[in-house]
């Protein structure tokens, strides 16, 4: 079909008589011409092609004129969305950029149906907001919502030309409201006997008005939604976005004005600015870092004080900052702030706070510090809380608290107070205008009452972002179908290896098995010892929606009474989970080796195999010890705890370090669930046993797939922390008189090794645990993208993760590579790709972090109903930090952690002396070191229903002046937060 | 101050096949299958894939009777025995000049196939292959026949003839060989004042008429006399009048080019060159040669 | 700001292209007089002319003549106005002279240069806009003059890109999509025996894609021919209406 030429240019040489190609069928064209302005600061003229087509559809399911139907559901053909008495007739809805951007919660709603997004809308919503354009796109394929995007820019009838003084903003005004037009005109053409309406929804009373000046029906998102006669609980949903700042409740202005954005990347490319993600501080909402984006050695790290400075910055946000004056410098502050006023325009208490922060600070400490200017990106989120009811009667502003403490509070207009109170609900921040101490915000979703176990759990579930809706029928539609058997086709690559005697060693109570080992002597005298790892991947085809969940999911989340599961249960706790006595898809790792543990030969192999016994860690360390059982199984286990001990001091010896962090379990009510009791775990030896294989197998792999895929192998690494991160870990022990050395992992190791003192047998593990908080987090990597591979702590030069395909999917991409490798299954394109394979490492890390989080989160939560349950306890405990107003102490038998403080409101306060050099505190006449011990009494501090906290009071030493147990002058808190609880190294 | 005339390109008209005489013509483009029937001869322009004829030039596809073969639009001159040429000399070798006549390959005149000053026939000495540089030497424009055509492709050329031999004053114009009408003779005394040599390899030369016909041929000495302006105000209009005639794709040969003149005389001689009067006057010399066939 | 969209969901490209939709090509054959064979191509706003001389005898240094075929010898170049930045482009930088050799190796492959022993066939080309795309552009727009000269060829030789953006094949890149950095082909076709004149690659693609992407370049090379044929055959009838008989 040659189209019709709409503009030629005069061709010098050729003097026209082009002709058109079969090239875009039924397009014009047109070119879009604009300046650029290069890096160099060049400008110069971009010439781009604009093709315009007549085959675009309307979407619109009744529309004959449009010939080609989209894919998708479309609009309906009678579209029966909520009852409007402002539009009573059939009608679709258009909504403009701001709406989309703002009102999304709403617009998410079920009850929304059949609206048209504009490709104008939709660009600029995808280069303002990623999350929002997410969002939006997961409603235009849900095909429940019947959304339709309609490519507007490229239609003949509906693209127009920027006009001459029109700025971009007034010409997709424009162009959105000539599109309704259009619509309008098309669907009357339908001559169809429903008269559909296509309603423009806007925010922007200019654009309303000129838009009902040409004929169209628009309303502001307001309007409708209140029209809405079965929902107008709705309404509460709306974003309160005032356009012309109508809500002047107090003439005060709490902020300075953030600088637009133009000035802000002029200023950060002169280097008056710098660019930098903003961490509020968890314990101090007056204070917050900017960790600078780049390379710069210097600055890497700005503090912000005060309010003023922190400039309604939100936790996250990616912010400009200005450096103060060197003589403005401050240093981080070692005090626990909490905003807790009621009165919010209580600025007075607000200074007197601020001036606290400023008071005694030590020259040495100073840190660059500045100011915020402006606001890059927003990475705002809905976030989980409870409302702070106002407690003015039949109020409809109140102030919502998120679970998130670095998240400041946010006021929110609802009818529903009543309800909401005691709830656990979502809330969303639409903005935060310089008048207001508080951002505001909308309320989305109710998620159960406050407390509840079920609650609680959506609460942290939802908080650390863990994906745990049930598996959705596409995806389990990729399940096996059961009964499930192997077929030949199965064994096409896979060896058997029935005939060896496997078993497994796992924890009590595990169901997803996914290794299992075996050992037998070989006629030549040497060993063979085998590590069989669930083959997932076998079920687990690339590129399917299986696939992709796991992919998304990243790794098995296990909460203390619930576990959030990777891969539907069909795979984890029974096809993969190598149970004993029946035949499972393996994948094998079989080295030879001599009787000092040498490795002689290394074979991998996809395999076929059946344990012969499932045992737990107490069952296998019984058999190796009683003499009288010499079965197959028993001689088997006997043999590799022979090589796992040669194993493990030859690991040592290298420098691998090991570390403790206390680890609890809870022995939970079989009926309630509800803990009953807490103990910390207890290691045997089997189960270093079967670490140190589990390791020997990943560092095979690691190896195996690095050497085939030298740019795509995915690998784990540990980097080596920096020196400083040891400060305050040699600081401790020499004030214990012993010495760390910290030049290299197998210095440390040794010292840690020799850092005994008979008096106080638990310092060792105290030193141990000190020294996992100095380390950095083991990430997983791609090996083309990055070239040190270190792993640290297990000072290995090269590692991965393949042991644990049900629980992690990472070890899933591992499987397919080493499958790949040995050329038992094919490759994929994905699999190969080191950008997609980079981007699903940046996932699993996410993942792996939260999930922890997410884990300590749990065992906070239940650590409080335990002592629900128990009421108030003593304990002995050991100080593990030393803070400028508190101590931070680890009672070691419930390996609990909390906060001491010494300072109280509506309390005189202590005299505190805080000395960093040793570190020390001195309380009235009592000093405090790191690894004293105490005594504190622990209770649940069920005071503030969001934030339970468990209370820890010093019991021993008393402070003088101060009467303890009953009227508790400190308190401590172990709240739900992750990141200051124990950084597990994780291996 | 003088007014510039300034041109701009206008878009321009596609020549519709309004009159076309040849009628349903078999043209072809590369890669086309002229045909499967394996009776027939390859000639120029094809080649045989999978015992299939097919083209590998645009053009029109002729049949002499089993020979089949693509007449490509414009190609570089195929010597022909016989051929009347223009060439230049491009480089003196050996008892022999290489000369550029817009062949595949420079073709060669031999110092024997040459008359010499002094004598028809005789002996050529090695004197004269020393003073060959004294006859021809690089840059002159020679006219020639063809002798004989070599396995290659190359045109070796002969002066033996009086009417060839070396050119003198005058204009050179290149076209297409294609475009040159083949004619028992190729030199022509226009009579509007001027000669042209219409070269088969489509090197055309325009020359003042000599006077004295027979002492000029076959020399090696140029006439440095100056051409009147009347005379060179004729070879200019030539000039432009065979430009207008070979854009407008009109075949070159006497009558063409003397309707041409004639049609051109009304137009300045710098204006022939307008598209619009190239169009006009080519319009108006192919009216009146299709009324001479008529 | 986010990255731009090369392919978006409803399945248009930036410019409003279908994924397998070329841009749109003209072309005129025949643009010098003086050249022994000349065309001019725009495949949307890239642009390109090209010069064919020849067959001619060899010049420089005789030595290189090839006794049984002719010697085929190309240059690319680019105008220094061709991209938005002006630029000045010494002949034999490496992009270039890169550019010259594949245009050599493709017009070797389809000019039947034994029908010439001993001579040489000179291909100019010359990018006036560059807009992706360019070396496509340049063999057609050589194809065309190639033609235009009368030297016989085995087939058209037609050229055309295809990238790969979220997991589909798009064929006829321009800038912006090959400025995304993602795996893009260039391919050379003599359409009608479909045998493949050059094939380069650039980034990285995984094996199971190439088949898809190398069809859809060469569907993209099919239409391509398409508007090269009808342009070749207007010309031809043309020229032979003009001609008379």
């Amino acid at each position: 079909m040659l189209g019709n030429v709409v503009r030629v240019a005069a061709v010098a040489a050729s003097g026209g008589g082009g002709r058109l190609g079969s090239s875009a069928a039924g397009a014009m064209l047109t070119s879009r011409t604009f300046l650029k302005r290069t890096r160099a600061g060049a400008v110069v003229k971009v010439v781009r092609e604009h093709y315009l087509r007549d085959d675009i559809p309307c979407g619109a399911a009744a529309c004959r004129l449009c010939g080609a139907r989209p894919a998708g559901a479309g609009l309906e053909a009678r579209p029966a969305g909520a009852a409007s008495h402002l539009c009573p007739g059939p009608h679709y809805l258009l909504p403009d950029t701001n709406l989309l951007l703002h009102q999304i919660d709403i617009l998410e709603d079920p009850v929304i149906k059949n609206v048209i997004v504009l490709q104008t809308v939709l660009q600029e919503v995808r280069n303002r907001s990623a999350p929002v354009y997410k969002r939006v796109r997961d409603m235009i394929a849900n095909p429940e919502k019947h959304f339709y995007s309609f490519t507007n820019e490229h239609h003949r009838e509906t693209y127009i030309e920027q006009e001459q003084g029109e700025n971009s903003n007034d010409r997709n005004d424009r162009a959105i409201r000539v599109a309704v037009k259009w619509y309008n005109e098309h669907l009357k053409k339908m001559k169809n006997e429903e008269n559909i309406q296509v309603i423009f929804l806007t925010n922007d009373r200019n654009n309303k008005e000129k838009a009902l000046e040409e004929g169209i029906t628009a309303y502001t998102c307001e309007e409708y939604i209140k029209s809405l006669m079965a929902n107008p609980d709705l309404v509460d949903r709306l974003a309160c976005i005032s356009d012309e700042g109508k809500e002047i409740e107090s003439g005060k202005i709490f902020f300075p004005e953030h600088l637009p954005l133009s000035k802000l990347q002029q200023g950060i490319k002169s280097g008056i600015y710098l660019q930098g993600t903003y961490r509020a501080s968890r314990d101090n909402y007056l204070e917050a870092t900017v960790w600078v984006h780049g390379d710069a050695e210097e600055n890497k790290e700005i503090i912000i004080q005060g309010l003023k400075h922190l400039n309604r910055a939100v936790h996250e946000d990616i912010v400009a900052v200005e450096l103060l004056a060197k003589d403005e410098w401050v240093a981080p502050s070692s005090v626990v702030l909490q905003d807790d006023s009621q009165n919010e325009d209580d600025i007075e208490n607000e200074e007197e706070k601020e001036n606290i922060l400023k008071a005694s600070v030590n020259k040495n400490m100073l840190r660059p510090t500045g100011k915020v200017v402006g606001i890059i990106k927003r990475n705002w989120r809905p976030f989980c809380g409870m409302l702070s009811k106002s407690q003015i009667k039949e109020a409809r502003r109140h102030l919502f608290t998120p679970a998130d403490r670095r998240i400041p509070r946010i006021r929110i207009e609802t009818r529903q107070a009543d309800t909401l109170e005691g709830q656990r609900i979502i809330v969303a921040i639409d903005g935060w205008p310089r008048n207001s101490r508080y951002p505001n915000g909308h309320f989305v979703k109710n998620l159960g009452n406050a407390g509840d176990k079920e609650t609680e759990t959506e609460v942290l579930l939802l908080e650390h972002d863990v994906p745990h809706q049930p598996f959705s029928q596409a995806v389990l539609s990729f399940l096996p179908k059961m009964p499930w058997s192997i077929t030949e086709k199965d064994m096409k690559y896979r060896e058997d290896l029935r005939q060896l005697c496997v078993c497994s060693v796992d924890p009590p109570g595990c169901t997803d098995i996914d290794d299992a080992l075996h050992c037998r002597e070989l006629e030549n005298g040497n060993l063979e010892v085998g590590v069989h790892i669930a083959d997932v991947s076998h079920f687990i085809r690339p590129g399917n929606a299986l696939d992709e969940e796991s992919a998304k999911r990243g790794t098995t989340v296990y909460l203390c009474e619930k576990r959030i599961d990777m891969v539907p249960e069909l795979l984890s706790s029974n096809l993969c989970s190598l149970r004993s006595n029946v035949d499972r898809l393996a994948f094998s790792c079989i080295w030879e080796m001599n009787h000092k543990a040498e490795i002689l030969k290394t074979r991998f192999t996809k395999s076929v195999i059946n344990s012969k016994a499932s045992l737990t860690y107490a069952e296998a360390q019984m058999r190796i010890d009683s003499a009288g059982m010499n079965d197959d199984v028993t001689t088997s286990l006997r043999g590799l705890n022979k090589l796992a001990k040669i194993l493990k001091k030859k690991r040592i010896d290298n420098g691998a370090l090991t570390l403790s962090s206390p680890e609890v379990r809870f022995h939970m009510d079989s009926e309630t669930h509800d803990p009953i009791d807490l103990q910390t775990k207890e290691l045997k030896e089997t189960n270093s046993m079967v670490e140190e294989f589990m390791l020997l197998a990943n560092i095979s792999v690691a190896q195996k797939i690095y050497d085939e895929f030298s740019e795509f192998a995915l690998l784990r690494k540990h980097p080596a922390p920096p020196p400083s991160n040891y400060d305050i870990l040699v600081k401790a022990a020499k004030s214990k008189n012993l010495e760390i050395k910290t030049d290299s992992a197998k210095a440390l190791a040794e010292s840690l090794d020799k850092a005994e003192s008979p008096a106080f047998p638990y310092l060792n593990t105290l030193l141990r645990i000190l020294t996992t908080r100095c380390m950095m987090q083991a990430v997983y990597f791609c090996s083309g993208m990055d070239n040190d591979f270190h792993h640290y702590g297990l000072a290995s030069p090269i590692y991965t993760h393949f042991t644990s395909p049900i629980r992690r999917y990472a070890d899933i991409i591992v499987h397919r590579l080493l499958a790949v490798a040995i050329g038992a299954d094919s490759t994929y394109p994905e699999l190969t790709d080191k950008h997609k394979l980079a981007d699903l490492c940046k996932n699993l890390n996410y993942r792996h972090k939260m999930a922890q989080y997410a884990q300590r989160a749990s065992v906070a939560f239940h650590t409080q109903l335990f002592f629900k349950t128990k009421g108030e306890v003593n304990e002995d405990a050991y100080i593990l930090f030393v803070r400028k107003n508190a101590i931070v102490v680890l009672i070691p038998k419930y390996g609990l952690e909390g906060t001491v403080f010494f300072e109280e409101k509506d309390k005189t306060k202590p005299r505190l002396d805080y000395n960093s050099e040793v570190p020390s505190l001195t309380v009235e006449d009592t000093t405090f070191r790191i690894f004293d011990k105490v005594k504190v009494n622990i209770m649940l501090d069920a005071s503030n229903i969001q934030h339970q906290k468990i209370r820890m009071v010093l019991v021993e030493p008393k402070i003088p002046g101060k009467d303890v147990p009953a009227n508790p002058t400190t308190e401590a808190s172990v709240s739900n937060e992750p990141e200051k609880k124990k950084k597990k190294l994780q291996k | 101050m003088a007014a510039m005339a300034m041109r701009l390109p206008v878009a321009r008209k596609a020549v519709r096949q309004s009159a076309a005489p040849g009628g349903e013509k078999h043209l072809v483009a590369p890669g086309d299958i002229i045909t499967t029937d394996t009776g027939y001869m390859r000639g120029h322009g094809t080649y045989v894939d999978e015992e299939k004829l097919i083209a590998s030039v645009a053009g029109a596809v002729e049949r002499v009777n089993k020979l089949v073969y693509v007449k490509a639009l414009k190609t570089r001159y195929n010597g022909e025995v016989g051929d009347i040429v223009v060439g230049r000399i491009t480089e003196v070798q050996q008892k022999r000049w290489k000369v550029e006549t817009n062949s595949r390959l420079d073709s060669v005149l031999l110092l024997s196939s040459m008359n010499l000053p002094g004598g028809e026939l005789r002996r050529r000495s090695a004197e004269d292959e020393l003073a060959m540089r004294d006859y021809l030497q690089e840059g002159d424009l020679i006219s020639a026949e063809v002798q004989s055509v070599f396995s290659d492709g190359a045109v070796s050329l002969h002066t033996r003839s009086l009417k060839y031999g070396k050119l003198g004053q005058g204009v050179l114009v290149q076209v297409s060989p294609s475009l040159v009408k083949r004619q028992k003779t190729h030199f022509h005394d226009l009579p509007c004042g001027a000669s042209v040599i219409l070269g088969n390899n489509g090197f055309i030369w325009i020359y003042p008429t000599p006077e004295q016909k027979d002492e000029e041929a076959g020399g090696f000495t140029t006439n440095l006399e100056p051409v009147p302006l009347s005379d060179r105000e004729v070879i200019s209009r030539l000039r432009n009048c065979i430009v207008a005639l070979v854009t407008q794709k009109l075949m070159l040969f006497d009558t063409s080019i003397l309707y041409c003149y004639e049609a051109s005389l009304p137009h300045q001689i710098k204006d022939i060159l307008k598209p619009e009067v190239m169009e006009e006057i080519v319009l108006e010399t192919r009216q009146r040669l299709l009324d001479l066939e008529g | 700001m986010a990255a731009l969209e090369l392919l978006s969901d409803e399945g248009y490209r930036a410019d409003g292209r279908r994924a397998a939709e070329l841009r749109k090509v003209r072309a005129r054959m025949g643009v010098f007089a003086q050249a022994d064979g000349s065309a001019y191509i725009e495949q949307g706003n890239t642009k390109a002319l090209a010069v064919v001389y020849g067959p001619h005898e060899m010049r420089g240094s005789r030595s290189k003549a090839l006794h049984d075929r002719a010697l085929v010898n190309c240059q690319y170049s680019m105008a220094t106005f061709s991209t938005s930045e002006r630029k000045r482009r010494p002949h034999g930088d490496r992009k270039s002279s890169e550019m010259t050799l594949h245009l050599k190796q493709t017009f070797e492959a389809a000019i039947l240069t034994q029908l010439y022993p001993r001579s040489q066939i000179d291909i100019y080309v010359q990018i006036l806009q560059a807009d992706g795309g360019n070396y496509c552009a340049c063999v057609n727009a050589a194809t065309l003059a190639v033609i235009d000269a009368g030297i016989p060829m085995r087939d058209y030789v037609c050229a055309s890109s295809a990238g790969f953006v979220e997991d589909t094949p798009l064929a006829d890149l321009s800038y912006i999509e090959e400025a995304s950095g993602g795996p893009q082909v260039a391919l050379a076709l003599l359409p009608t025996s479909e045998q493949i004149a050059l094939l380069e690659m650039n980034s990285r693609l995984h094996e199971d894609h190439l088949e898809e992407v190398i069809e859809a370049a060469s569907k993209a090379c099919k239409a391509v021919h398409a508007v090269l044929d009808q342009v070749v055959r207007d010309h031809v009838q043309e020229v032979t209406a003009l001609l008379g008989d």
